[in-house]
Order: structure tokens, then C-alpha cells, then sequence
């Protein structure tokens, strides 16, 4: 049974960002609902108030400029990404951490912010965001602040949003465009799974990135790595990244052979 | 909340708890009782609807989010007591056994058709991917799909898809 909530879905930025300072943290905000629908079902979350944030025009947004990169509105769902031609051009691995993630319905309405703003260790589009260098914009009806993703998160679940703020794009700077990139998720099925560990490995200009899912509290990525570096150098700083847990899906350990086996493998791609 | 949402192409004016997911919204307010409830929690698609001309799970959407909005379900499928010809190639394939799967089976291989009119077996996997059988075992869907795209061919192609 799911218990009373009142819903409001503001048409303007302005009202919705005054109505998260009024509301306060009894509020939360509905993009797609796939997790958050789901959770307020199990009775894991009671917000008192659903703010629909999808009837604001913009929020619909993915602009992509030649000086100042990709943006993505805060509504934007995977299949969005998906189906975009810029992205497919420019931004690949933002499409093949896409198609990863769940099911074709799933993808439909789930949002790249929602899958970032929930902070699940097993995000699928954070490893893509992290190797592209993206950068979340949020806002309060205060104030305005950019923050790269990776300091985004801050613990199982945790980010660094304030119960006024939200996030209202992410913005991918134009040093990634035309990065390549691949990714690879372990799972029991080749459908729609949860990832038992996932990782990408892009390279962006003259440098690399290797980015991780499911195997530290939070989405974990390397810095820059140039391209020269050997295989385990890279394997070292990807190990030292990573702190994976045993649970229902596979042990620590095998957890931490197969990172470094997805790594070693997706290297030799990148660099081919 | 009142709300204003057009289903199959008639349109509606009704008073939703704001609580209401679409899927009993479909069921219990509209009668329209096609549309079923599996697990509840997005996996196994057997609730799926075009929502604004997406597939989508129902029980994991707001009636509420549906004001202004249009939404086609499995009654929408057939016209004037004919089946459509998805519909006829499910029944010609033995793609239905218990039935509880089919509509969102149904639903999603529109969506599919509509986005790659052609598709192949894989494309036909991934289309259907969001929409669990656990009866036929999905060969005969994916027939079905096929052989309303034109891709059917001989059974002997599809053993071990």
C-alpha cells in the first residue's frame, strides 16, 4: 500500500526551486520514478510531497555547442541519449553505458540525472560521466554551483546536495568530444540485470580514464593517465581505487579479479 | 487531484489520489483490465502502456503524471472486434499461453516496430527485453514479431535464439 503523498508539478524553474526551500526535506523531487516510485512502494522512503519536475520545457533540453561542449537537462531519459544524434557522433560512451542500463520501458523514463542523483554504487551512467570529465550544475533558489561528478558523491546513496538544492544539468566539457570509449558490465543475463561490476575505460585526447561501478560505496574513477602507461600501472591505480564488498551477487575478491580483468581487456581495445 | 487524460483515443475527466499509480488507475477507475500487475516493481513488464506514445510501466508511473496526457493499452489494440495483425501472429505462432505476459509483450513489440520496422532476432531480444514469459519460453514471440515484420522465414532459423 502506498501511503498519502500531495503532488505538484511546476512549469517554471523559478517556482519549483522556491517550492524545494518551502517544502523542505519532506519533499522529493519525481523525474522518472523508477527507483523512487519503487521505494516509496516498499515503504523504504515517505516523502510528503512528490515535486514532478518534467513539465518544465527545458528540463527536455540536450544542447550540444562546438566551444562549450554537451549539456543535459535535468529530465533528459536514457533513451533520450540514446536516440540523440550529437551524442552518437561525439559523446559514444555515453550511449554504450546507456544501452546498459535496465530495460527498454526502464530506459524510457528513467533520467541520466536521476541515475546520478541517486548515487547507487551501481549507476550506470556515472562511469561514462566520470571518463568524460562531466560536471553536474545545481541549483537553489539561492544559488547556482558547478561541481565535477567526480565530487559529486559522497557515500552509499550520498551526494553533495543540500535538501534545497537540485541538480539541473550536467555538462560534458568539449575536451571529451570525440573521446573513445568502451564499457563493460558483468551480469548474470544479457537483459535487463544490475551490474555486479561495471567498468569503462575512455581515451580522451591525449590521456586516459578508467572509471568503476559496484566495487567502492561510490562510482570511483582514475585521474587523467597518460597514454604510454602500462598495463599494470594501470591495473595498480584502478586496485588502489577500489574497496568492493561481498553480497548476495559475488564475493570481494571476485569482484576485485574481474575489475581487473575488464580493465586489462577494454585497454587493449581502447588503445587498438 | 482531477485530471484530463485521453485512453484509446477517449478522453477522460476523473478525480485521482495522488497515490494512484496509472496501472490501477487503468484498472480499477477505467475497467480497463488488459493491463496486469506482475511484480510491481519494473522487471517483468507485464503492466506496460504507451504513455505520450512511449512504452512505459505502468505501476511505476502516477495517474496524476498522466494529466494532459494520452495513454493506448491493449484495448486500444484491436479495432472494430478485428485483431490487428501483431495480435493475429501471436495467435498463429502459439506466443500466448496463460496470457498474463501478452499485453505488455504486445505493447512493447508495438513500440519496437514503430522505432525498426525490419528488426532482426537480437534487435527483437533487446526490443523485448523489459517483458518476462514464463510459458512459451519466447521463442514464439519472437517468431511472432518476425513473421509480422516480414522476417519470418523457417522455423529451423530460430532454434536456440
Amino acid at each position: 500500500m502506498i501511503h498519502q503523498f500531495s503532488y505538484t508539478a511546476p512549469t517554471e524553474l523559478t517556482d519549483l526551486l522556491t517550492l524545494l526551500e518551502t517544502v523542505g526535506p519532506g519533499a522529493r523531487l519525481l523525474a522518472g520514478g523508477t527507483d523512487l516510485l519503487v521505494n516509496i512502494r516498499n515503504g523504504l522512503v515517505k516523502p510528503n510531497t512528490l515535486v514532478d519536475v518534467k513539465r518544465i520545457p527545458e528540463a527536455h533540453a540536450i544542447m550540444s555547442d562546438n566551444t562549450k561542449g554537451l549539456r543535459i537537462g535535468w529530465a533528459v531519459t536514457i533513451n533520450d541519449i540514446l536516440r540523440n544524434s550529437d551524442i552518437a557522433s561525439s559523446y559514444q560512451l555515453l550511449q554504450t553505458c546507456a544501452h546498459d542500463l535496465a530495460s527498454y520501458q526502464v530506459r524510457n523514463r528513467a533520467t541520466v540525472v536521476g541515475n546520478i542523483v541517486n548515487a547507487s554504487p551501481c549507476s550506470d551512467m556515472a562511469p561514462a560521466l566520470l571518463c568524460l570529465d562531466a560536471s553536474v550544475e545545481i541549483a537553489s533558489s539561492k544559488a547556482y554551483r558547478t561541481v565535477p561528478v567526480r565530487q559529486f558523491f559522497t557515500g552509499v546513496k550520498r551526494t553533495v546536495l543540500k535538501p534545497d538544492e537540485m541538480v539541473i544539468g550536467i555538462t560534458i566539457p568539449i575536451q571529451s568530444k570525440g573521446a573513445k570509449g568502451k564499457y563493460r558490465k558483468l551480469k548474470r543475463i544479457q537483459g535487463h540485470d544490475l551490474g555486479i561490476i561495471g567498468v569503462a575505460v575512455a581515451r580522451v585526447g591525449d590521456s586516459l580514464r578508467i572509471a568503476v561501478s559496484s566495487a567502492a560505496p561510490t562510482p570511483v574513477a582514475t585521474g587523467a593517465l597518460p597514454l604510454d602507461i602500462t598495463d599494470s600501472e594501470a591495473l595498480a591505480a584502478v586496485d588502489a581505487l577500489i574497496s568492493p564488498i561481498s553480497d548476495v551477487r559475488c564475493t570481494k575478491e571476485y569482484r576485485r579479479f574481474m575489475v581487473s580483468e575488464f580493465t586489462r581487456r577494454l585497454l587493449a581495445e581502447v588503445r587498438s | 487531484m482531477r485530471i484530463n487524460v485521453t485512453v484509446n483515443g477517449i478522453a477522460y475527466e476523473k478525480d485521482v489520489a495522488e497515490n494512484r499509480t496509472l496501472l490501477r488507475f487503468l484498472r480499477e477507475d477505467l475497467g480497463l483490465t488488459g493491463t496486469k500487475e506482475g511484480c510491481g516493481a519494473g522487471e517483468c513488464g507485464a503492466c506496460t502502456v504507451f504513455f505520450n506514445g512511449k512504452t512505459v510501466n505502468s505501476c511505476m508511473v502516477l495517474a496524476v503524471e498522466a494529466n494532459e496526457g494520452t495513454i493506448e493499452t491493449i484495448e486500444g489494440e484491436s479495432s472494430g472486434g478485428m485483431l490487428s495483425r501483431l495480435q493475429e501472429a501471436f495467435d498463429r505462432h502459439h506466443a500466448v499461453q496463460c496470457g498474463f505476459c501478452t499485453a505488455g509483450m504486445i505493447m512493447s513489440a508495438r513500440e519496437l516496430i514503430h522505432h525498426t520496422p525490419h528488426p532482426t532476432v537480437d534487435q527483437i531480444k533487446e526490443g523485448l527485453e523489459g517483458n518476462f514469459c514464463r510459458c512459451t519460453g519466447y521463442e514464439q514471440i519472437i517468431e511472432a514479431v518476425l513473421d509480422v515484420t516480414g522476417g519470418y522465414t523457417a522455423k529451423e532459423e530460430l532454434i536456440h535464439v
